[in-house]
């Protein structure tokens, strides 16, 4: 188990190290000047020298990195030119509304994906099974943000039954936070569920053709028990892979949601961040979120030991 | 019993034979989904084309005395904040969207080939290029967008160049894998020990059989591409704003969204048809290439 | 004699329903099993003989694959009319099932003791505590070692003849009238197979547990049943107690499968002569005798017409082939051999049982 998790985790090394240049190097992307690109036609020079200095662009690449690196690794992503804030500091502040959004939105594309998957896969080449490849194709079709505008014509605009756009912290009362979260959270929720869904449903097909199915079938169990008992667990494996992928994309891809229901998280921070040439939050965010969303898919393969005893006892 | 025995065998027989006999034009129109994919993208691709011809304004044409008005015969899809003719930018944006598409998906595949065929060739190459792949493979796509656009700075050309960067890792990988498979076959082995080049049995003999998983690929990330470009010129940092891209109509149907509807529903389905029509092509591509995907549907 | 039938199995056919067509992989199957009975169902693989026991269970996917036709009688009621509600009150209760690989059959995630112990709480109104007692037991008496800690083990922790040691504990569970053994020894190694039988045989003598034993191996059928079934795509060929068919083989096919006996005091693979060719597959059944195609007797009557399942008058052995008589005493002729070897089998059949009593008493 020990040496499961070690190896799991060393093996993240060199990913994560690649990814830190990757982000890194992002910013020699910018034709010119970063400084001058950040401060804009107006600037004097000395101020975009100072600009220059403060960034560390004067020195050699490598030890820029291992400057940039070595804070980061401390925590310390360096400071926003615009918000006079440190970028943790910023992050720290956009990170509730996010967090809530992904996770509502992961919810409910379980909620949908798990039983719909699991239907087609009982009842396969069936009306179910044919609803759900028509859902996977509309789901990989049509964009979240797109639904989400779809969604707020229908219900905030036309039947007005919740808002348009905001965002409201849990602490002011449960109702409030949910009621702007449920629109953009059943948009990229839905979107997320027809990608879960296919998964679960290729998964229960081929456990279902395991011999111990049989042998649970033999036993006289009903039909309810052996999908819940002994299928599911066994088809949980790819099932929580693609569901550790979609939390990433989520802290990520809910950008676009974000900017449209106005909610002040990652994806909005990042976006104004664009729109401000703010570098270093870029690089501090995009680092962030990528480093993330490979911790949470180790935190995945940690997962497969606690469902599968075969990965936790062998040594 | 007896009797059904041998007609039935000949009925598969005769399946069989006509199987061969029709080539992939005629199967590909056999399959609902791959041929309800070509049609779409014909009507796309007509519209794309046509657009200055079919429409009577121009994307760009302001007219600030019928701004907002809904869909009428005038404007069969209405006009936006400053009077122009919404059908009209759709019609434009879906011919920009399908041009990025298509650039992207060409390069990516191209590109993307040669990756894969190197990376399964030389060990070093291999380490090299898969681990950078699956770096860039490793951020949400949408983010490496985002950061490479904040970068760059918004045109059609830098989206390009993005959206490939975004999109070379998923083809480089399908590729390499391939690739190795076909390595690994006996008529390969043979060409090396009879002293083939390198070079030969890379582009001769591995790169065939990793077409059909490329071709399927770049369909997909035809659509994906779609899908991103609009995304991120919604967001701002795709194509620039007075450009009729199907995002940056809809970032506009997104201010006007209380009161003009259209804006936001008619360029929304513009860009679901797009991407459906690819979707679709890729989907029954899939299946017609691959006799294992073939041979289940068979049995269910 | 005057033994009460348990089992029944009258005109079975069981369809496979594929996309070209509706295909019999049992074809008009009859055969019955008494109580306390050991019968063997021989064949290659591809004869049915596997989709026969599954039958018996309704094991197979009714909903997509299967439709079943015939009649198969189990203690009075006819299985194939039972709704799935009472079918599940048979199986595992009255009719158990062990399988041919036991590390696909028992599932990973769960540990050997959870997994008896539902098969017990299933239909026995009984505690918790209770049941891991007696799932314990079970492992005790299939000849688990210290089964007071491996049922707590997980099946991947097990080695072969331990895990389908497991199975047949989960089988016994409920004390069933009937247990069908599916390939029982198949995956397992030669030394193992020998002793798992010896197992079977045990239990059946013990507990006065009919079995229905489905294997390709007449050398296992030989010491272990009292009445045999030969099949061959989809059909019953012969069928006959032990001592008769070993001494008597009727059908060519069974003749040649008895020269694809392994038998363990000799290099395995020399002693495997198969009969030429294979099993044609269901889509393209031979017209006439089924056997025709792969039969070094067969003329245009058998190439023409399906023989009937009828009793040889001489043995009283049910046989399907138009020159049963003729070649059975071609048979003792000329392969004379063989037939020694075969009575040598059929004395092992008769004091079966001897080898190993020591490591099981």
């Amino acid at each position: 188990m020990t040496a499961f998790i070690v190896k799991r985790v060393l093996s993240l090394i060199p990913i994560l190290f690649i990814m830190s240049v990757i982000v890194f190097l992002i910013i020699y992307l910018i034709p010119g000047d970063p400084a001058r690109v950040m401060l804009g036609d107006g600037a004097d020079e000395a101020t975009i020298q100072q600009l220059r200095a403060n960034m560390g662009l004067d020195q050699p690449l490598i030890l820029q990195y291992g400057q940039w690196m070595g804070s980061a690794l401390q925590g310390d992503l360096g400071d926003s030119y615009f918000l006079k804030k440190s970028v943790s500091a910023v992050i720290g502040e956009h990170l509730q509304p996010t967090l809530s959004l992904a996770l509502l939105a992961e919810l409910i594309a379980i909620a949908i994906a798990l039983p719909f998957g699991i239907w087609a896969a009982v009842n396969r080449g069936g009306w179910a099974d044919k609803a759900l490849t028509a859902y996977t194709l509309l789901g990989i079709t049509i964009p979240g943000f797109l639904l989400s505008m779809f969604l707020v014509l229908l219900f905030a605009v036309q039947l007005k039954w919740l808002p348009v756009s905001g965002y409201a912290p849990i602490s002011d009362g449960l109702w409030n936070f949910l009621k702007f979260l449920i629109l953009p959270g059943v948009s990229v929720g839905v979107v997320m569920s027809s990608v879960i869904a296919r998964i679960v449903r290729s998964s229960f097909l081929e456990v279902m053709n395991q011999g111990y199915v049989k042998t649970a079938r033999s036993k006289g169990l009903r039909e309810r028990s052996i999908v819940y008992k002994h299928i599911l667990r066994n088809a949980l494996i790819p099932i929580l892979t693609v569901i550790g992928g979609t939390f990433g994309t989520l802290l990520a891809g809910a950008a676009v949601v974000e900017s449209i229901f106005n909610i002040p998280g990652l994806g909005q921070l990042l976006v104004h961040s664009v729109s401000r040439r703010d570098y270093t939050v870029i690089q501090g965010l995009v680092l962030f979120i990528a480093f993330t969303y490979v911790l949470v898919n180790l935190v995945v393969d940690l997962l497969y030991a606690v469902v599968d005893p075969r990965i936790r006892l062998n040594k | 019993m007896e009797k059904a025995q041998p007609s039935l065998h000949l009925a598969k027989r005769k399946r069989a034979f006509g199987n061969r006999r029709r080539g992939l034009l005629k199967r590909l129109l056999a399959s609902k989904t791959a041929s309800a994919g070509s049609v779409l993208i014909i009507v796309v691709a007509f519209i794309s084309f046509f657009a200055p011809w079919i429409s009577v304004y121009g994307p760009h044409e302001v007219d600030i005395v019928n701004r907002l008005s809904p869909p009428g015969t005038e404007h069969w899809f209405g006009t936006d904040n400053l009077g122009r003719d919404i059908f009209s930018r759709v019609m434009h944006g879906t011919q920009i969207s399908a041009q990025v598409g298509f650039t992207v998906a060409l390069s990516v595949a191209i590109l993307g080939l040669v990756v894969g065929l190197y990376a399964s060739m030389y060990k070093w190459l291999d380490q090299l290029l898969m681990r950078t792949m699956d770096a860039l493979f490793a951020f949400p796509a949408i983010l490496l967008a985002i950061a490479i656009m904040a970068a760059l700075g918004p045109s059609v050309s830098n989206l390009i160049i993005c959206l490939i960067i975004v999109f070379i890792p998923s083809v480089a990988r399908i590729v390499r894998s391939a690739a190795l498979v076909a390595k690994e076959q006996t008529y390969v082995e043979a060409m090396h020990a009879l002293g083939a080049s390198q070079t030969r049995i890379l582009w001769q003999h591995i790169m065939p059989s990793t077409i059909s998983p490329l071709i399927v690929q770049s369909s997909f990330i035809f659509a994906e591409a779609i899908i991103v470009e609009a995304a991120l010129s919604f967001l701002g940092a795709g194509i620039p704003a007075p450009m009729a891209s199907l995002g940056n109509l809809l970032a506009d149907g997104k201010m006007y969204i209380y009161n003009s509807w259209w804006m936001t529903l008619f360029p929304g389905f513009a860009l679901i048809i797009s991407v459906l029509a690819m979707n679709l092509f890729g989907d029954g591509i899939r299946d017609l290439l691959d006799p294992h995907v073939r041979q289940g549907k068979g049995k269910k | 004699m005057p033994e009460e039938l348990l089992l029944e199995v009258k005109a079975l056919r069981t369809y496979f329903h594929t996309a070209r067509g509706k295909l019999a992989a049992v074809d008009g199957v009859s055969f019955d099993v008494k109580r306390g009975e050991i019968v063997g169902v021989v064949g290659e693989s591809g004869c049915g003989k596997s989709v026969t026991a599954q039958s018996v269970l309704r094991l197979l996917d009714e909903k997509h694959d299967v439709s079943y036709e015939g009649e198969i009688r189990f203690a009075g009621s006819n299985l194939l009319e039972l709704k799935q509600r009472q079918m599940r009150e048979i199986r595992g209760n009255e009719i158990a099932m062990i399988f041919q690989d036991p590390l696909s059959s028992l599932n990973p995630v769960y540990t050997i003791g959870e997994q008896i112990i539902e098969a017990i709480m299933l239909h026995q109104k009984i505690r918790r505590k209770e049941a891991v007692r007696k799932a314990i037991e079970l492992l005790r008496l299939t000849g688990i070692p210290s089964p007071e800690q491996r049922v707590w083990e997980y099946p991947h922790q097990l080695s072969g003849g331990m895990r389908q040691r497991v199975m047949i504990a989960i089988a016994l569970a409920c004390e069933p009238q009937l247990l069908i053994a599916d390939e029982p020894t198949t995956a397992l190694d030669v030394t193992i197979q020998a002793q798992m039988m010896e197992l079977i045989t045990e239990l059946n003598r013990k507990l006065a547990m009919s079995v229905l034993l489905i294997t390709h191996d007449l050398g296992v059928v030989a010491e272990t049943c009292q009445r045999v079934v030969v099949m061959y795509l989809g059909q019953v060929v012969e069928m006959a107690d032990v001592a008769s068919l070993f001494a008597r083989p009727l059908h060519p096919y069974t003749i040649g499968l008895m020269g694809a006996i392994p038998r363990m005091d000799s290099d395995r693979t020399q002693d495997l002569q198969a009969i030429e060719g294979s099993v044609p597959s269901l889509l393209n059944v031979p017209s006439g005798c089924r056997f025709a195609p792969r039969c070094a007797y067969a003329d245009e009557q058998c190439r023409q017409h399906m023989p009937e399942l009828k009793r040889d008058a001489a043995s009283g052995t049910m046989v399907r082939c138009w020159h049963a008589g003729t070649l059975a005493e071609a048979f003792e002729a000329t392969e004379a051999a063989i037939a020694t070897e075969t009575s040598e089998a059929a004395e092992r059949a008769e004091e079966k049982g001897g080898v190993q009593h020591a490591i099981y008493p």
